[in-house]
């Protein structure tokens, strides 16, 4: 999958977790930037973007994750 | 139930020591970067220097929690001064945090940040990072009453309003001698976990238990995301003690054969009710732990009492949740029916708390204070109890297993939450619609808010963005109801069983 692709999966899910219907997803955004990306919206997150592109993650994949871009890179080798 | 240790004696000056004693090893990992003792000594110098040349009628002190040295030192230099700290969340909407900054009528303002949100009204912003280095400056003082407050926690409140709970020297004082006859160990060799917001008590024992004893503690920086960071710290630096909220162990379940967390020699679990299976499964990755499950309310400092669990033995349970076991050494716990008596071994009522530990009361607060403590006579004396509005009772061996909440609080990430505070917000900007607030556990067994409005279904933007304004984002709900009609129960009252069988 290509990153347009990917994000215009992420980008439903966000906005459903994070309660926002104009969030716009840029590379650089991550948990700092939003105060309702905690622990909770987060897992939430995670275990929607498992389902809807059929993974899995390790732990050691989700301590890299820093901001959305993060995320994009390691769906697009996932997706592979 | 009396302790006879001060805060002198078991707070100030072992941290005191630890500088003098441990210059150049680490006390604080923030963010990834060690500060050493020395380093802590220097800064605690300097925050205290800048208090002594400031003007400030307040003896409590606001102070941003912000995650860095300067915020941890200012406690320690505002506790050698004899003050008290009440923490301001750099995320939670400003006119909350100026809300308890006129309720407590703060005159100064310590903050480590770039641009400080106060400033004006009154208030004298200290920015704690923008300080002269200072001489030393470590001496205790040793005119400050036990009764001095410590720090005024801020929890919230059914009226709309947050209260603030008053901590003093005595309490804390109680709290470590109590924390320390559990037998937990720690020493100058340790790293310790701060995973808690300085909003909220068990990071004070997460700071403390570390800086009394010469280790170091781990904090989890803001805007990270908790479970994975601290995951990541416990693995990393490898981590030998630290208090956690089974929900951050719940969450990293999904990992736990990937996760090692031997390092761990012992372990709280807190903040929320404790799930056996979830410990059992935590025992396989942290093979080389002491489980422990501690409660307490914030009212009682920290926490009142604790159960010890046995690896592959036989742990109490109540509907799968570990016992909260007996009450600390400077703790009475007894169980009680409507109008203050003891009740049998075995049967339920609601948990009352005496001793050292109990706070003084709420600030400024008469009504409260008069409806949430009471004297009652225990063998020969009269003690003052604190209303824990928890449901219990106690086994034949004296260990008591918690059953539920009395009232209409609910816990969120390990947050106290009381539903009436944003059923007000919520009715505030709909104009006096019929609003009810349900905690419900997911299917994940963790605790969120379900909000049932009387009326038609609308778009709940504007009202969320709203109440993002008057709350911090744990109390926003997360599922919204429309119901035309609120059914009544025989005692004309909101069937509430009603509105959650509707949550899906």
């Amino acid at each position: 999958m290509n990153k347009n692709e990917i994000l215009e999966k992420l980008t439903p899910i966000f906005r459903k977790e994070l309660e926002m219907n104009d969030l716009v997803l840029t590379d650089e955004l991550s948990a700092n930037d939003i105060d309702n990306w905690t622990s909770l919206t987060h897992m939430l997150i995670m275990t929607k973007i498992e389902e809807t592109f059929n993974i899995t993650f390790k732990l050691k994949e989700l301590k890299k994750l820093q901001n959305v871009g993060d995320m994009v890179t390691i769906l697009e080798e996932k997706t592979k | 139930m009396y302790s006879n240790m001060n805060f002198y004696d078991i707070v100030l000056s072992p941290i005191l020591e630890s500088i003098r004693r441990f210059p150049l090893r680490n006390a604080f990992c923030i963010d990834e970067v060690h500060y050493t003792y020395s380093q802590l000594g220097k800064c605690v110098s300097k925050v205290r220097t800048a208090l002594r040349q400031s003007i400030y009628q307040n003896p409590k002190v606001g102070l941003v929690i912000n995650d860095d040295l300067e915020t941890y030192a200012s406690i320690i230099a505002l506790w050698l001064e004899g003050d008290s700290y009440v923490p301001l969340h750099p995320n939670w909407p400003l006119e909350r945090c100026l809300d308890i900054c006129e309720q407590v009528e703060l005159d100064l303002v310590l903050d480590s940040s770039a641009n400080s949100r106060y400033g004006g009204g009154g208030i004298f912003v200290l920015n704690t990072k923008e300080i002269d280095n200072a001489p030393d400056c470590l001496e205790l003082k040793y005119d400050v009453s036990e009764d001095e407050l410590a720090y005024i926690l801020f929890t919230s409140g059914s009226t709309g309003k947050p209260k603030g709970v008053m901590l003093t020297r005595r309490n804390i004082a109680a709290f470590m001698d109590s924390f320390w006859k559990t037998g937990i160990e720690i020493n100058e060799k340790d790293r310790c976990l701060q995973a808690f917001d300085l909003t909220f008590d068990v990071s004070v024992q997460s700071y403390l238990v570390a800086l009394t004893r010469g280790a170091c503690c781990y904090t989890i920086p803001q805007g990270q995301v908790k479970y994975i960071y601290a995951s990541t710290l416990i693995e990393d630096h490898k981590i030998t003690f630290g208090a956690m909220a089974p929900s951050m162990l719940r969450y990293l379940q999904p990992y736990f054969e990937e996760f090692d967390a031997t390092s761990l020699k012992a372990c709280i679990l807190t903040a929320e009710a404790c799930p056996l299976n979830l410990m059992e499964e935590w025992y396989k990755c942290a093979t080389n732990t002491e489980l422990y499950d501690f409660y307490g309310p914030t009212e009682c400092t920290i926490y009142c009492t604790y159960y010890k669990l046995s690896k592959g033995g036989n742990n109490k349970t109540l509907n799968g949740i570990i016992s909260i076991g007996k009450p600390l050494a400077n703790c009475v716990g007894l169980i009680l029916d409507e109008s203050g008596d003891e009740l049998p071994t075995g049967e339920k009522g609601e948990l009352c708390i005496a001793g050292d530990q109990v706070t003084k009361g709420y600030w400024n607060n008469p009504e409260k204070n008069e409806s949430s403590f009471f004297l009652k006579e225990v063998d020969g004396k009269q003690m003052r109890f604190y209303h824990t509005g928890d449901l219990c009772y106690k086994d034949a061996d004296g260990d008591i297993m918690y059953s539920g909440r009395l009232d209409h609080q609910a816990k969120i990430q390990g947050f106290r939450v009381e539903m009436g505070e944003i059923e007000y917000h919520a009715r505030e900007f709909l104009g006096g619609k019929n609003v009810v607030c349900l905690a419900f556990d997911n299917k994940d067994a963790l605790t969120e808010i379900a909000m049932f409005i009387e009326s038609k279904e609308f778009n709940p933007n504007e009202m969320l963005a709203y109440m993002r304004t008057k709350m911090p984002s744990y109390m926003i709900p997360t599922h919204i109801y429309y119901v035309p009609v609120f059914a009544l129960n025989s005692n004309d009252k909101i069937d509430k069983n009603v509105l959650k069988s509707l949550i899906k």
